[in-house]
């Protein structure tokens, strides 16, 4: 018999013999499937949050903010600026030969999170209608459009799901005004749907901005190219702005949770030490149970090689099962969540928990070592076992 | 005593499964440890807000202004032994990413609201004197390696000067200590006189007051009497107890307490599993050991407590390691000056905690195994060999 084969065959009779050992193998199981589980949900949470994030900009469009500023909330860029900045080559024009750009405020509002009960910060867009066209896709999905002019709100389905204060119908009051919410957008799941749009010109008045304005947003000429305004900017010493395009504006703020990966795999990786000791526990009780049989099969003249790998294909067999489990409970639980949390911008941002191919590869990976590892010393064992030791230990 | 030397050898006869076993339980009260003194750490900031203390707000959003005239107002209204206002300056120094915790408050009023912020006479009276002066706490100036005597520029990712710049001139005039070890300190604070002078938009406004009042049990009536003060004006109030202001400032986060909690459970989780599964392969292949026991004479109650006493020993020791660890964890976590995080304590009530799981543990994983020795018949037992 080739020494293939008689690998092939010990694996196939350890692995069938599984059930025998069935409460220690399921113990090594288990471990490992909580261990793949922890680490998923943690890369699926700062997963979900990029890509809701770095979905939210759009390459074709640039974002103008105050120098230094780093978020919306903190910028700041007067109507003149705003002006100048119109004139800059480089920016797509409309039909009558007009820049198209939108000038934007963005303030925060208190609005209640359904699942603490308690205030948190709600993202107020002041928005023209230029501002739609500026977006890829905006659809009204329940009620109407506001009507330029009047205190109307529309809000995004994000905050309608994870928030409770801005239903459709209902009256809000900042300070002395009244506005009431007339309609629901969606923007297909990026950041923007954890705002309030309310028309530009009346959020200025109801928050003392006068002419003022906190980004402007532009349709480039050309996507990805923003050389033109950033050239006009750095000449003009009136403007202290930054220009960037949209997209990289948000993929940069969706890092924010990148902290949470680290922690996730420190965790991870801690327990799963704890996993691995549990699977080498599991392994060298295997080993023992079936000293009879391997110095049978080794009297029989099965090579200490194929000893070996059959015990490190049963750890690797648990372990793969037990990564595959974890993975599935963490999708099943996890894909789809959706939560809010405090965002770069200091304000709400809604986003889902999302599991990708990637991750549930990352997760195969740490169940792969701990299976390697936790089979390579006890499989070392099985292939050098005494053959005369084991027959004694059976009698 | 005979017992617990037998209960020892018993344990220690497979040296290497004792050692994976115990290793197994180390890491999970390492980290059940190290969460939970940071679960502590953050919820200190809410445990050590003064209960005297009231913050008011704009209602429409915290981030909103009220106007500075609002402190002198408040001051007038009775049960109230002190109010300041704070400006929230959105500093960093040197980096944008390193971002300072910093407000522009009213010092002679400040004090007197955050009474547990300790500095010395000398480093007070500096502070009033000196227009450019600047407060840190001891762990941001431990962080940016500031001490007394320093001038430092800081930037504002908000306010500019009239002439463009984002950068401010600061005299460091004093470092304070907490109160208590877990006060946070990473906070710096500097005059509102020379923040509002040199600001180039938005003077006269102020980001929140802080309020003390005469004795906590009278912040309902205080409460309402600041939020009626402001009633329809274009700048309503919103006055919350300190606590649940920092409360809700941590639940914006999202539930931290939910995921910390659900880690430390998995541990556990896991380790109840291996522990209770070895426990049991333990007992099962000292089966004929046992039946020679009770043909000694051995009761089976005697023997059953053994079992307990075992599974007990294996999780007492495993999980004092872990502590230790953890010790050794929240020393090295506390001496990291290069980024912010809290003051982390291994406080009496986390141990007391883990030594009630450690028992807890021991006796849910030596109960099967020592329920079958119980009942473990002789014959049957014997036969077994």
């Amino acid at each position: 018999m080739g020494l293939f084969s008689q690998i092939w065959t010990v694996v196939v009779m350890n692995v069938r013999s599984l059930p025998q050992r069935l409460w220690m193998s399921l113990a090594a199981v288990l471990a490992v499937s909580v261990v793949v589980a922890v680490l998923l949900s943690f890369l699926a949470m700062s997963n979900g949050f990029a890509s809701t994030l770095g979905g939210t900009g759009s390459d074709s469009v640039a974002i103008v903010t105050r120098s230094g500023s780093q978020s919306e909330l903190n910028s700041v860029i007067g109507r003149d600026s705003v002006n100048i900045v119109s004139t800059a080559p480089g920016i797509a024009t409309d039909a009558n030969g007009q820049p198209i750009y939108s000038a934007e405020l963005y303030v925060v509002v208190d609005g209640i999170k359904k699942s603490s009960g308690t205030e948190v910060n709600i993202p107020m867009r002041g928005i023209s209608p230029e501002g739609f066209e500026l977006r890829d896709r905006v659809d009204v999905v329940a009620g109407r459009m506001f009507e330029p002019g009047t205190n109307e709100i529309l809000v995004g389905q994000g905050v309608i799901d994870q928030f409770s204060g801005f239903d459709l119908g209902q009256e809000v009051t900042f300070g002395k005004t009244r506005w009431s919410v007339v309609g629901v957008f969606s923007t297909g799941g990026s950041a923007f749907e954890s705002e309030l749009w309310a028309d530009a010109r009346m959020v200025q008045d109801l928050f003392n901005r006068g002419n003022s304005f906190q980004t402007m947003r532009i349709r480039l000429a050309e996507p990805g190219n923003v050389e033109g305004i950033a050239e006009m900017i750095e000449n003009d010493p009136r403007l202290i702005l930054d220009v960037d395009t949209e997209s990289d504006y948000f993929s940069s703020q969706g890092e924010a949770l990148q902290g949470i990966v680290y922690f996730g795999w420190a965790i991870s990786i801690v327990m799963g030490l704890g996993a691995l000791a549990g699977a080498l526990n599991t392994m060298y009780t295997s080993v023992a149970s079936r000293a009879g049989e391997i110095a049978t099969l080794r009297a029989i003249g099965f090579s200490n090689v194929s000893a070996f790998f059959g015990t490190l294909a049963e750890s690797v067999v648990l372990s793969v099962v037990g990564g595959v489990v974890g993975a599935l409970v963490s999708y099943s639980f996890m894909d789809g969540l959706t939560t809010a949390t405090m965002g770069p911008g200091f304000t709400q941002v809604v986003f889902t928990f999302e599991m990708s191919p990637e991750l549930f590869k990352n997760g195969i990976q740490l169940a792969l070592i701990i299976g390697l590892v936790g089979g390579f010393f006890p499989a070392w064992r099985a292939a050098r076992l005494p053959v005369v030791t084991a027959f004694r230990k059976v009698a | 005593m005979k017992d617990l030397f037998l209960v020892f050898k018993n344990l220690t006869r497979k040296p290497l499964r004792l050692f994976l076993t115990m290793f197994a339980t180390f890491v999970a009260f390492l980290i059940y440890g190290t969460l939970t003194t940071f679960q502590v750490a953050i919820d200190s900031g809410v445990e050590l807000s003064a209960d005297d203390r009231l913050i008011a707000v704009n209602k429409i959003n915290f981030t909103q202004p009220l106007p500075i005239s609002y402190a002198n107002r408040v001051k007038g209204l009775e049960n109230i032994t002190g109010v300041t206002h704070l400006n929230w300056f959105g500093g960093y120094y040197q980096d944008p990413q390193n971002v300072i915790v910093m407000f522009a408050v009213d010092e002679g009023t400040f004090l007197d609201v955050y009474a547990e912020l300790i500095m010395t006479d000398e480093e007070i009276s500096n502070w009033m004197q000196n227009r450019q002066g600047l407060i840190a706490g001891e762990a941001i100036a431990a962080r940016l390696g500031w001490s007394v005597g320093d001038r430092v520029p800081v930037n504002s990712n908000i306010f500019s000067q009239a002439d463009g710049s984002s950068a401010w001139e600061f005299d460091i005039v004093g470092i304070y200590k907490g109160e208590d070890a877990q006060t946070d300190t990473n906070s710096v604070y500097f005059h509102y006189d020379y923040f509002n002078e040199t600001q180039s938009f938005g003077r006269d406004f102020i980001g929140f007051m802080g309020i003390r009042t005469a004795d906590p049990q009278l912040n309902e009536g205080v409460i309402k009497a600041v939020d009626e003060l402001f009633a329809n004006t274009p700048y309503e109030t919103e006055t919350v107890p300190e606590k649940a202001f920092n409360q809700a400032f941590i639940e914006q986060i999202g539930n931290l307490s939910l995921i910390l909690g659900s880690v430390v459970f998995a541990a556990f989780f896991i380790i109840l599993v291996i522990v209770g599964n070895s426990m049991v392969l333990a007992i099962r292949e000292r089966t004929g050991e046992i039946g020679v026991l009770k043909t000694l004479g051995f009761k089976s109650e005697r023997i059953f407590v053994m079992v307990l006493a075992e599974s007990l020993l294996l999780a007492v020791m495993s999980g004092a390691l872990g502590l230790l660890a953890t010790s050794a964890v929240v020393d090295l976590i506390n001496g990291i000056t290069a980024i912010q995080l809290p003051v982390l304590i291994l406080k009496q009530e986390i141990i007391l905690e883990a030594i009630a799981i450690m028992v807890a543990l021991g006796l849910i994983t030596g109960i099967i195994p020592a329920v079958n020795a119980l009942r473990l018949n002789i014959i049957t037992a014997l036969s077994r060999q």
